[in-house]
């Protein structure tokens, strides 16, 4: 397929992927913030900071330790100038799916574009105002939707492939960066257990991850306080497909399939890359990652999840003309 | 506003409401004077042929249509069908308003309209042919050099250059309209790069989704094969003229362009790659696509961006839209672009008045398709001719299109009259005129209800190894009541287009 297009199917899924989580997060937040007491640097200070967003946000909005709950909902959700908002994660999905359209199925494409006719054209900020739950659902069942449809109505092939590379990339990436918010509560210098707030915290978290239920399922595997399991589970059970590593397993095989399928040899660096990450996870027991400084080991994951799609972007989406001559001749 | 007017007192709003039979839609409609109305005759009766779907959307009603006409509307909405106003980077999206009342045309009328936009795109590419070649038609005298070299339209670079097959006019677009007697006349030539066919297929289907009984048992031809169609005449001469194999793709200058959703579309429909300029480049005067597999070979073009941009190296410079190289591959033989290079002498609108001749000249026969009078700026009496009635005349810049560069005399302003006068005569050649052609009026979905409004008509004419001309076209209608511009981005609407058998004819009278 053109490049460029492959391109366009991996930031499509990935905004997508984007906007799910947000909503989720979002969603569970609002939910959270009411059932324990927080200081105010605790309410909605941490989702300004999965987002990226802390710098910006204080330059645009203000201190968001002080700042009403509302105005930081507000951007997270509407702000155009916050280019990680839901609007714009919307936003930029439907730009990608609008220069793909020949690849992606109509199902996909209506399901988008109602999302952004939603957001758009009155009725979802209404439902914001009236009944915010239920727009926050809407939203992410419509994102989910979008990527059921994908798996269900195109053919198993390239673009299909790349879209799944750029779901998982991104999903590793917003695991890790959940998780890294939290992870001033673990460590070893902290001592006395965990405050009902903290297991409260623990417990949002799973849920921010859609993951409450498969943790009850899987049930804590060792003796670790309730933090560090949480922690391990989100970070490497290779099962769960929103842990840290879930994301980069099914990435690699993904990954695999389409090396396995192209002749040029292309992909390479990032194969590697993402290798040598999955490695390291699995180097340790993940209990000690967490407890011996999880907060550098996600910055690693995190920087080198984006140097991963750094390398896929040049390989796949953007050849150098004189490399394509080059294979040319 | 209609809405309390209709408010009928509180006793007849109760028993009989569910029975009552609806308010017929066209109750009340009555023609344009001096116009040809293309439903209904002077007498208000419908046009032979026309009855079926008269007392279909009679039977309607006005309430239900009104509802209709909403669900055609949220229809677009929700398929992303919409074009770009450019106004930032971000553009404004516009749905292209849809009027559901068809427009129809019945044989045998179709039939000789179809001979006719044959018999014309043949003279166009014969007449390119000559130009970019033996020059004939100028060497005889029969067009005046001058004009058709001094277009803007004509690269001179290019002559000499025989395209695959000797095809040039792939895709046409002949604008046509209807004068009060009812006969067709071609009012322009879109030999470049004519658009809105999208919008014939999508306008087709969105009126099978919301008036499904409107179509049973008429026979109205269907639409739906134009891709494959333009897709066809493209693999063919490319199989048949560049012989290696290769994709053929759609070009499009990019999602920001105002019909990306037509690039889209036609590239979706024909089952080919959309290309940007920035895929593509050329090695070895080849043309190939960057794709996740390394490059593969493009031996055919549909391009949707405009001669001065597509090859840095040959025109602009600074065209970012562009392949730099592709004219090398083309005027090599190595890729059929669609249209050709080269095509803007033909449609200029100062040539449009030698366009009979050539039909003579190439084909030997008499054209079947009249066209409008046309004044030549840069001849001296026409000139005068057309300084001296401003006011009753429709100015045209010989290149413009979209309905811009243009003076429409009967509803212009002294100081506009004024300002063409300028122009015109400041650069002659770059000006014609022609009188007021009173256009046909259709019967057209208004906020007071059904009014005529006026409409003109674009057939798509595709040519490979042979020319086939698309059974409907693209009706478009000036909205605004009084209004002669039916172009959208003026506040034009579009209608779909019904060519139908003239089998109902014998129930219906005039």
């Amino acid at each position: 397929m053109i490049s460029r297009v492959a391109g366009s199917c991996f930031w499509l899924h990935r905004y997508v992927e984007r906007t799910e989580n947000l909503a989720r997060l979002v969603r569970v937040n609002r939910s959270f913030v009411l059932d324990v007491p927080l200081a105010d640097h605790d309410r909605w200070l941490p989702l300004i900071i999965v987002c990226g967003e802390r710098e910006r946000f204080a330059e645009l909005v203000g201190d968001a330790a002080t700042v009403p709950d509302q105005a930081v909902e507000d951007y997270l959700v509407w702000d155009v100038n916050n280019p990680v908002s839901l609007v714009e994660s919307v936003r930029w999905a439907r730009e990608n799916a609008r220069t793909t359209r020949e690849v992606i199925s109509l199902e996909m494409w209506e399901t988008l574009n109602d999302l952004w006719n939603y957001l758009k054209r009155g009725s979802g900020r209404r439902a914001y105002r009236a009944d915010r739950d239920a727009f926050y659902k809407r939203v992410k069942d419509q994102a989910d939707l979008f990527l059921g449809l994908a798996e269900s109505t195109l053919l198993d092939d390239e673009p299909l492939a790349f879209m799944r590379l750029g779901m998982w990339l991104e999903r590793a990436m917003q695991t890790a960066r959940m998780l890294d918010v939290k992870h001033h509560m673990l460590g070893p210098a902290r001592r006395g257990g965990e405050s009902p707030v903290e297991v409260a915290q623990w417990s949002a978290l799973l849920y921010s991850c859609g993951a409450a239920e498969a943790y009850a399922k899987r049930g804590p595997r060792s003796a670790a306080p309730q933090g560090v399991a949480i922690a391990s589970f989100l970070l490497g059970e290779p099962l769960l497909p929103r842990s840290v590593l879930g994301c980069l397993d099914r990435a690699a095989a993904t990954l695999t399939r389409l090396r396995e399928e192209g002749e040029s040899g292309l992909g390479g660096e990032a194969a590697a890359h993402l290798d040598a990450l999955r490695a390291r996870l699995r180097s340790r027991p993940l209990e000690e990652i967490v407890a011996g400084g999880i907060h550098a080991e996600l910055t690693h994951l995190i920087d080198e999840t984006s140097v991963v799609a750094g390398h896929v972007e040049r390989a796949y989406f953007d050849p150098d003309v004189e490399a394509q001559r080059a294979l040319l001749t | 506003m209609s809405r309390s007017k209709r408010r009928k007192p509180i006793r007849k709003r109760t028993a009989t409401r569910a029975s009552e039979p609806p308010r017929p839609l066209f109750e009340g409609y009555t023609p344009l004077e001096g116009a040809y109305d293309e439903l209904f005759t002077g007498g208000g009766k419908a046009r032979r042929g026309r009855g079926p779907v008269v007392r279909r959307l009679d039977a309607v009603g006005v309430r239900d249509f009104r509802l209709r006409q909403r669900l055609a509307d949220n229809s677009f909405l929700r398929s992303g069908i919409t074009f770009r106003v450019y106004s930032d980077q971000r553009g404004v999206e516009k749905i292209f308003p849809f009027d559901l009342i068809p427009r129809i045309v019945a044989e045998p009328r179709w039939g000789r309209l179809e001979r006719g936009l044959v018999q014309r795109v043949a003279a166009l590419n014969a007449l390119l042919a000559d130009l970019y070649g033996d020059q004939k038609i100028l060497k005889d005298g029969v067009v005046p050099k001058e004009i058709v070299l001094g277009s803007k339209g004509y690269l001179s670079q290019l002559h000499g250059v025989r395209p695959p097959g000797g095809v040039y006019v792939h895709v046409a677009g002949i604008d046509l309209i209807r004068g009060p007697t009812g006969d067709f006349l071609v009012l322009e030539d879109n030999a470049r790069t004519p658009s809105g066919v999208s919008y014939v297929l999508e306008n087709r289907l969105v009126m099978k989704r919301v008036f499904p009984g409107l179509f049973q048992r008429l026979a109205v031809r269907g639409v739906g094969e134009y891709p494959q169609r333009l897709r066809a005449a493209l693999d063919g001469l490319a199989q048949k003229h560049v012989r290696e194999p290769g994709h053929s793709v759609v070009l499009t200058p990019g999602q920001y362009n105002s019909a990306y959703f037509e690039h889209s579309f036609l590239a979706r429909r024909m089952g080919v790659p959309l290309a940007q300029g920035s895929d593509l480049f050329v090695h070895d005067d080849r043309v190939f696509v960057k794709t996740t597999k390394g490059p593969e070979r493009v031996n055919a073009i549909y391009r949707r961006i405009d001669d001065e941009f597509l090859d840095p190296e040959a025109f602009r410079e600074d065209s970012l839209l562009g392949v730099p190289g592709l004219v090398r591959a083309y005027a090599q033989g190595n890729v059929v672009l669609a249209n050709a290079l080269g095509n803007g002498c033909v449609d200029d609108k100062a040539v449009y008045p030698f366009i009979p001749k050539a039909v003579r000249y190439y084909l030997g026969e008499d054209p079947i398709l009249d066209q409008v009078e046309t004044f030549l700026c840069s001849e001296d009496a026409a000139r005068q001719h057309v300084l001296e009635n401003l006011g009753s005349m429709v100015v045209k810049a010989v290149d413009a299109s979209g309905g811009y560069g243009m003076l429409f005399g009967p509803t212009s302003t002294k100081k506009l009259q004024k300002e063409f006068a300028r122009r015109i005569q400041h650069n002659p050649r770059g000006y014609i005129a022609q009188p007021v052609v009173e256009l046909s009026t259709c019967p057209t979905w208004t906020k007071g209800g059904v009014a005529p409004r006026r409409v003109d008509f674009r057939p798509y004419i595709v040519t490979g190894r042979e020319s086939w001309v698309l059974p409907g076209g693209l009706t478009r209608v000036a909205l605004r009541e009084g209004s002669y511009v039916v172009n959208s981005s003026q506040g034009g609407g579009s209608k779909d287009t019904w060519v139908m058998g003239s089998d109902d004819d014998a129930e219906e009278a005039e």
